[in-house]
């Protein structure tokens, strides 16, 4: 009988160890499940709303004759598509819009409304790998290893033991290390199931994977430190487990109060109604306030700025774009508070073992805030192409013709 | 004969309480020595540090002019352990038990070495297959002389290993520590067994309080001075009133 053998022997015996293993594979089955489904909603929702895109924008264009119209009653679709990979760590797809209908009106407007049903249980996370894997599987190992001496002093055995073996770390490092292994296949092995039904690449389930062994290996560690004093399996569990509160839960919160605090960040909500009082009080001003700095960003039309009329679809767009000028400062200042947090929060996770293990899965899902923005800024360079599509149109007064419409610029999902 | 083991002004202290105070002993190869006293006198605190489960305060534990302190893998590599209670793992057989301890000493027995251990102390081979949660401590004792023989050990190290075993096996197993010295052993045994004790060891050490108090050849041991040690040396000083 092989000492391998031997203590697979064990492990099998010990019930305890095989009800942790047997909830390790289900928590991990379970999220690996729901989050393959979410993933698979959120295509289906998208490739759904794209055809709707489609044949919507197909029909407002054969009813308009005026540019103006077009641009005020068509809708673009913009979405960012889950990656391969983001069935394993949901991350800001829950609280960060990944679809928009934009239209060629005053952007800030737009770009920070959201969809989520409800943002109260969306902060609450999802029960994703990413949570079973960072989250649960290390209380699963702290179960798994945390009498692994003390049950043998318990047993009687531990002196016997000690005194026969060969080396200090025998048998105590086969053993862990066998129900370390055990766990770690119990999570890496169904996500690699779900990452091969998902079509995640092999180089990012490779690194998904190393993710889980170092964080493991990480409470590993913890729990052969703890081991190290010799103590009651009470005395141990306690202390693990306190472990894993203070560096899974209390760390993260003081991390996130200690983030918002030192970077402090105006809201969303904010940006938007200045925007919307700034559009909704040029209607009350003189026309040349509205197109002086609209001239300003664009003095190519300036040419084109008389408006002779009441109401001139120009000037409306006009003053949609100086409402965007008018939170241009904030809404940088949002984009780099929400980077500078991001940043400040990566530093400090290093503090955390499980949210730096978090952050590394969100990362090679492109669920991360880095992902949000960036589909952020993909959703306010098309929106500039649209301006910079109707604008000539606009204030040349060209029109509308279909050889003109196929011209208009059209949002491209990012390769996955 | 060599010397195997070796205690040199051997002292533990725990805070306050001296545990072991100033132990020089030495047990030679073919040599049994017995340690005896009441509980606390410091039999098994000596035992545990010449397996270097204990950290000596001052002096020094040798096994086989090894000191366990400078080179404990060398040291235990020469040392079998015989607990008071020979705690197994009871899922296994007798002989997968002895093969799983062989094996965790670095040894790759082969099932016949290990079945002529088993027989070498007097477990049968119908027992040797039966799994362990079945057997009596008498058993379990064997098995675990069975270990330390595995091993090669020179130096034999048991701690109270008579407690709890009928007579008859009692007897058996003395009559096995007696063989094995005669092969060249060295057995240091802490009991509180003075009859045992006389029959068995070629010296017995008289522990009290944490010092060794006397030194005495099995020999010089009549009725009456097993009655003075029993009166003096085995029982705390309640017990030794009710007695008298």
């Amino acid at each position: 009988m092989s000492g391998l053998i031997r203590e697979i022997r064990f492990l099998a015996s010990d019930r305890a160890a095989l009800l942790w293993l047997g909830i390790a594979l289900l928590v991990a089955c379970v999220s690996i499940s729901l989050g393959l489904r979410e993933v698979a909603t959120q295509r289906a929702e998208l490739n759904a709303l794209i055809e709707i895109d489609r044949a919507e924008r197909e029909m407002l264009d054969m009813l308009y004759q005026d540019w103006g119209d077009v641009a005020y009653y068509t809708f673009h679709l913009t979405w960012d598509s889950p990656s391969d990979f983001a069935f394993a760590a949901l991350g800001q797809r829950d609280t960060s819009p990944w679809k928009h209908q934009i239209r060629a009106l005053a952007l800030e407007g737009q770009i920070y409304e959201t969809d989520a049903e409800n943002p109260d249980f969306a902060l609450v996370g999802r029960f994703d790998f990413a949570f079973a894997a960072n989250l649960l599987a290390p209380l699963l190992l702290i179960l798994l290893l945390h009498d692994l001496r003390s049950a043998e002093r318990t047993a009687g055995r531990y002196e016997l033991l000690s005194a026969t073996a060969a080396s200090r770390g025998s048998p105590w490092f086969a053993r862990a290390a066998l129900r370390v292994g055990a766990l770690a296949l119990c999570l890496i092995g169904p996500l690699w199931v779900g990452g091969l039904l998902g079509g995640a690449g092999a180089s990012t389930l490779v690194q998904a994977s190393l993710v889980v062994v170092l964080h493991i290996a990480f409470w590993w560690g913890v729990c052969a430190l703890v081991d190290h004093f010799g103590w009651s399996s009470p005395v141990n569990l306690t202390a693990l487990v306190g472990a894993w509160l203070a560096l899974a839960v209390i760390v993260p919160a003081a991390i996130k109060a200690s983030v918002e605090s030192i970077v402090p960040l105006q809201d969303g909500g904010e940006i938007l109604l200045t925007q919307r009082e700034a559009v909704n009080d040029a209607w009350d001003l003189p026309k040349a306030a509205t197109m002086e700095p609209f001239i300003e960003r664009h003095p190519e039309w300036a040419d084109y700025t008389e408006v002779s009329q009441p109401f001139e679809w120009k000037w409306y767009y006009a003053f949609q774009q100086v409402g965007d000028q008018t939170v241009e400062p904030q809404s940088q200042a949002y984009r780099d508070g929400r980077i500078g947090r991001d940043r400040l929060s990566g530093s400090l996770a290093w503090l955390s073992p499980p949210a730096l293990a978090e952050r590394a899965m969100q990362a090679l899902a492109d669920t991360n805030v880095a992902a949000t923005l960036t589909y952020e800024q993909r959703v306010r360079a098309f929106h500039k192409a649209l301006r910079e599509y109707y604008y000539p149109r606009l204030f040349r007064g060209e029109p509308v013709s279909t050889v003109s419409i196929e011209q208009r610029p059209q949002f491209r999902g990012k390769e996955s | 004969m060599s010397e195997l083991l070796r205690a040199r002004d051997l002292t533990k202290t725990f805070r306050s309480n001296t545990a072991l105070n100033g132990l020089n002993l030495s047990v030679n190869e073919k040599e049994i020595v017995c340690l005896l006293g009441a509980n606390g006198a410091g039999k098994t605190t000596t035992i545990n540090l010449f397996l270097g489960f204990l950290e000596p305060t001052s002096g020094a534990a040798l096994v086989d002019g090894t000191e366990v302190t400078a080179d404990l893998k060398q040291a235990r590599s020469k040392l079998g352990y015989v607990p008071e209670q020979v705690s197994l793992y009871p899922a296994l057989t007798g002989l997968e038990n002895l093969d799983y301890f062989v094996r965790l000493g670095g040894g790759h027995p082969d099932e016949s070495h290990l079945r002529g251990l088993l027989d070498q102390v007097g477990l049968d081979q119908i027992a040797a297959d039966q799994k362990v949660g079945a057997y009596s401590k008498g058993m379990r004792q064997k098995i675990g002389l069975a270990i330390a023989l595995a091993k090669g050990a020179r130096a034999l190290l048991l701690d109270e290993p008579l407690s709890g075993l009928d007579p008859s096996a009692a007897n058996e197993f003395c009559r096995l520590l007696r063989r094995l010295a005669d092969d060249g052993a060295a057995v240091l045994m802490a009991t509180h067994d003075l009859f045992r004790a006389r029959e068995l060891a070629d010296r017995i050490g008289i522990m009290k309080s944490g010092t060794l108090v006397e030194v005495l050849s099995p020999e010089s041991l009549d009725q009456a001075a097993l009655e003075q040690i029993y009166l003096n040396h085995m029982h705390d000083d309640e017990t030794i009133g009710e007695a008298r």
